[in-house]
């Protein structure tokens, strides 16, 4: 049995006008995970975000967190959680230690000492004013106060925006400490690396529709990687038809190239039976898989013009 | 010149210079319907008016109703919104660009600053004359559908004029933009001289021995050589014309010179200036630091500026307009006197106060314009305060704290009420402390009625403010509709009275629960101050609740 998720989104949906940008996407986020958020610019990720927070209304739909009502208990939901928004905008003529005191007093008060350590890890000037800051000592500052006040659960949409990366190293680090204590963090991002990096679980969304939600692990497992293989003549196409965990062969005279899931050992054995003059193999990144394994999904979605040019026209 | 450029600051504007041109249309028509209903016998008061008077507004006495609606407009009205628009568009042509960020983007593009500018400051110059010629092509359409003859007028000599002196205030604002990158600063100084200038040129000539400063004011030169009734005079706009272009051209040696700003960043050269020692430390006592201890406090420290500037204008012009009525009634020139020779009927026609005594001199000099700007200025600023956390998106980070949308909203609204409060404070010290410095011996418990409406005014205007940003989460909505309300408000408070049979609608507007009976000479009317405190309190409760209920923006 699973435990309570921190964040439920359940059957969500989110229209602006004519333009739906969030289409009945549900998923739960538990204890102790971290949650990768992928998908493209646009995708609808922080019309999910900003619906979790109240600061945006489901058309339909609803949304908890931590059990409680994303409506009815929005104050009691941020007295709780973290959150740093994307492209993140603060009082340009308050310092950042102000903008500590400022929102830290609106949560009751600043633990400094917290607040200390938090900025010494990440390298974070508060004495300047914010109006100062380089986009990475902003974004620092964001961090500092989605943390500050040790919440059980941080929603981060994209937070290495402008980092370098050793401070996006340090933060890492921070979010999988948060993780293994049992805290809960839901890292929304348009960066693969990033999310393939340190997610637990990883769900792809694309023009409001919620593709997958997978396990990273499960996935890394059935991770597709890609072969090419060199042979001294040309060979029949239908050899390499038919092999376990092998997907779109395409043959080009003597090459050909393969994706494969699991095992290379069936598809070695087939060719071997040939004259192999060199093997090169290499993995596909997390969008390739997204894409190869839920292609239908993403079609429906609308990504595909070929099939999709209806929804296309309504959309726009 | 840059023709994208060109077209994209007219595409900007146009708008607001559309509801500029329509609001002094609406007033004007208001002002000449309510004159020529009442025909003959208007005429004949006007006729019976003092020569020194009707010089004093650059009419002859044949020009009638029409007449005194016109030099109001030409002389009053018309000039303040025309040369506003100036400065606006003059302070925001280069420093606007930097305080968004966009000049990054502007200034890395292949073409000359000198073009920039110069693309800029011909757009501004193209809105201020065609508003200026509009306004006036509107106010022959006023008289024509209120029956008024404005024949004998040389309205275009006037327009001339005008449009001169708001270029001129214009292309000042462009050169201190241009030179400091700060757009505060410039509509600032440029708001600032149109004030004093105006008051200038209207207080120094009751004065013998400074009379003639008054011609080194800029706004003299509106209706100062009469030119609806004389014509152009062409020598004093030759030189006004030279100080515009020395000022354009201060404005691209500045610009050319320096580092452009980038988005919030200060420009250099204020950068400099606050890190000497002297002047960092009265900047910093102007802007203050914002007080971190809560939303309302904050939202309060953020008007500080405007508090200071407004409220400390208004208090510092009180106290001395004091001594100044005993020394007009000690001088030659007895204005008192001057009006005393006018039919009474004449004044309650023009809508002027008894300025013969004190309680009527404060309420003509202080609290028909200047105070109701202030106030609108400071409660307006605190209105649109909650809207202008959407358009800057600090309220992701705000609204995500554990304070509900309500108390966030009613928290912000707290500071319109107080922020007004301190008007009403600053027109209280300022008029109490004038009459003792001056021996005036005016009632102190009517002039803090007066206080009081002022602040209720305020307060009522705020919320209009609020109510609009909070519904629409526009800023631009928000000042909009509550300066729309403000202007219109004046308007139809101050002219639709002068014709008896209309007097009552006044009571639509919100002017007249502030104004009505001179609350210097009657004290306070509580059911005025209930009227303003209960709408007021009627739109903060729409705006909290409609801003509870819908999709923030940013």
């Amino acid at each position: 049995m699973t435990p309570t998720p921190v964040i439920e989104v359940d059957r969500l949906t989110k229209k602006f006008g004519r333009f739906t940008a969030v289409d009945d996407v549900s998923f739960a986020i538990h204890p102790g995970e971290i949650f990768g958020f992928l998908g493209p610019n646009g995708a609808g990720k922080s019309t999910t975000i900003r619906a979790i927070l109240d600061l945006i209304r489901p058309t339909s739909g609803a949304c908890r967190v931590l059990g409680l009502d994303s409506r009815r208990d929005a104050v009691e939901i941020h007295r709780r959680i973290g959150f740093l928004p994307s492209d993140l905008a603060l009082w340009p003529s308050l310092t950042g230690r102000q903008t500590v005191e400022y929102l830290g007093g609106l949560r009751g008060g600043v633990d400094w000492t917290r607040v200390g350590e938090l900025s010494e890890r990440l390298g974070a000037d508060l004495s300047r004013k914010v109006g100062e800051y380089s986009s990475g000592n902003r974004q620092k500052l964001g961090i500092v106060l989605a943390f500050m006040h040790s919440p059980r659960a941080v929603i981060l949409d994209e937070p290495i925006t402008g980092l370098d990366p050793l401070v996006q190293l340090e933060f890492h680090t921070l979010i999988r400490e948060m993780a293994d204590a049992g805290g809960t963090v839901f890292l929304s991002s348009h960066t693969i690396s990033e999310v393939e990096r340190v997610a637990d679980r990883v769900a792809f969304i694309r023009r409001g529709h919620l593709i997958a939600v997978e396990q990273m692990a499960e996935l890394q497992d059935k991770a597709l990687r890609r072969i090419t293989l060199e042979f001294g003549a040309p060979v029949p196409e239908r050899a390499f038809r038919g092999i376990a965990g092998v997907h779109e062969v395409t043959v080009d005279g003597p090459t050909v190239a393969a994706q494969y899931e699991g095992s290379m050992a069936p598809l070695l054995a087939v060719a071997t039976a040939h004259d192999v003059l060199s093997v090169s193999s290499a993995s596909v990144d997390l969008d390739e898989i997204f894409l190869e394994f839920y292609r239908d999904e993403v079609e429906a979605a609308g990504d595909d013009r070929t099939t999709a040019g209806g929804r296309d026209g309504r959309v726009a | 010149m840059l023709r994208t450029v060109y077209l994209k600051s007219l595409r900007d504007r146009w708008l607001g210079a559309v509801i500029a041109v329509a609001s002094l249309f609406a007033i004007a028509w208001m002002g000449l319907w309510a004159y020529a209903d009442m025909g003959d016998e208007a005429t004949d008061f006007i006729s019976q008016m003092p020569e020194a008077y009707l010089s004093l507004l650059g009419i002859t006495s044949d020009s009638g109703v029409a007449g005194l609606m016109l030099s109001n407009m030409f002389n009053f009205l018309g000039p303040f919104v025309i040369a506003g628009l100036g400065i606006s568009m003059g302070a925001a042509a280069i420093a606007g660009e930097e305080a968004a960020g966009t000049m990054n983007v502007l200034g890395a593009m292949p073409r000359s600053r000198a073009r920039l500018l110069r693309s800029k400051a011909l757009a501004a110059a193209t809105i201020v004359l065609v508003a200026g010629v509009a306004a006036s092509a509107s106010y022959v359409v006023a008289a024509a559908l209120a029956g008024a003859d404005v024949g004998s007028m040389d309205l275009a000599a006037a327009t001339v004029h005008m449009l001169v002196v708001c270029l001129m205030f214009g292309s000042l604002s462009l050169a201190l933009g241009a030179w400091t990158g700060n757009r505060a600063l410039a509509s600032g100084v440029g708001v600032g001289l149109v004030v004093l200038s105006f008051l200038a040129s209207g207080l120094l000539p009751l004065f013998d021995g400074v009379a003639s400063w008054a011609k080194a004011s800029p706004w003299y030169w509106i209706s100062g050589s009469q030119p609806m009734t004389t014509g152009i005079d062409w020598a004093p706009l030759v030189v006004l014309l030279a100080v515009t272009a020395v000022f354009v051209g201060t404005a691209w040696w500045g610009l050319v010179r320096r580092d452009l700003g980038a988005g919030a960043a200060r420009a250099p050269i204020l950068e400099r200036l606050r890190e000497d020692p002297r002047l960092g430390r009265i900047g910093a006592m102007l802007a203050g630091s914002a007080s971190t201890r809560g939303i309302a406090t904050k939202a309060l420290t953020d008007l500080r500026p405007f508090l200071v500037v407004a409220g400390g204008a208004m208090l510092l012009q009180a106290l001395v307009l004091g001594p100044l009525f005993s020394a007009m009634q000690r001088s030659a020139v007895n204005i008192g006197e001057v009006v005393d020779s006018m039919p009474e009927s004449i004044l309650a026609m023009v809508g002027f106060a008894d300025f013969s005594t004190a309680e009527g001199w404060y309420f003509g000099e202080l609290m028909t314009i200047v105070a109701p700007v202030a106030v609108a200025v400071i409660a307006i600023n605190a209105g649109a305060a909650l809207a202008s956390e959407e358009k800057r998106r600090t309220v992701s980070v705000l609204a995500t704290m554990p304070v509900s949308r309500r108390s966030l909203a009613i928290r912000k609204a707290a500071a319109i009420a107080v922020g007004s409060l301190v008007a009403g404070v600053a027109l209280f010290a300022g008029v109490a402390g004038g009459s003792a410095i001056a021996g005036l011996g005016m009632d102190v418990a009517h002039i803090a009625a007066a206080g009081v409406l002022l602040a209720g005014l305020g307060t009522l205007l705020g919320s209009v403010a609020f109510v609009a940003g909070a519904v629409t989460g526009r800023v631009n909505v928000a000042i909009g509709a509550s300066t729309g309300v403000a202007v219109l408000g004046w308007g139809i408070n101050s002219f639709v009275p002068v014709n008896p049979d209309l007097a009552d609608w006044a009571r639509v507007s919100l002017f007249y629960y502030y104004a009505a009976g001179n609350p210097l000479e009657i004290g306070l009317t509580w059911w005025h101050l209930a009227v303003l405190v209960g709408v007021s309190a009627a739109l903060v409760a729409v705006g909290v609740a409609a801003y509870s209920r819908r999709d923030l923006r940013g």
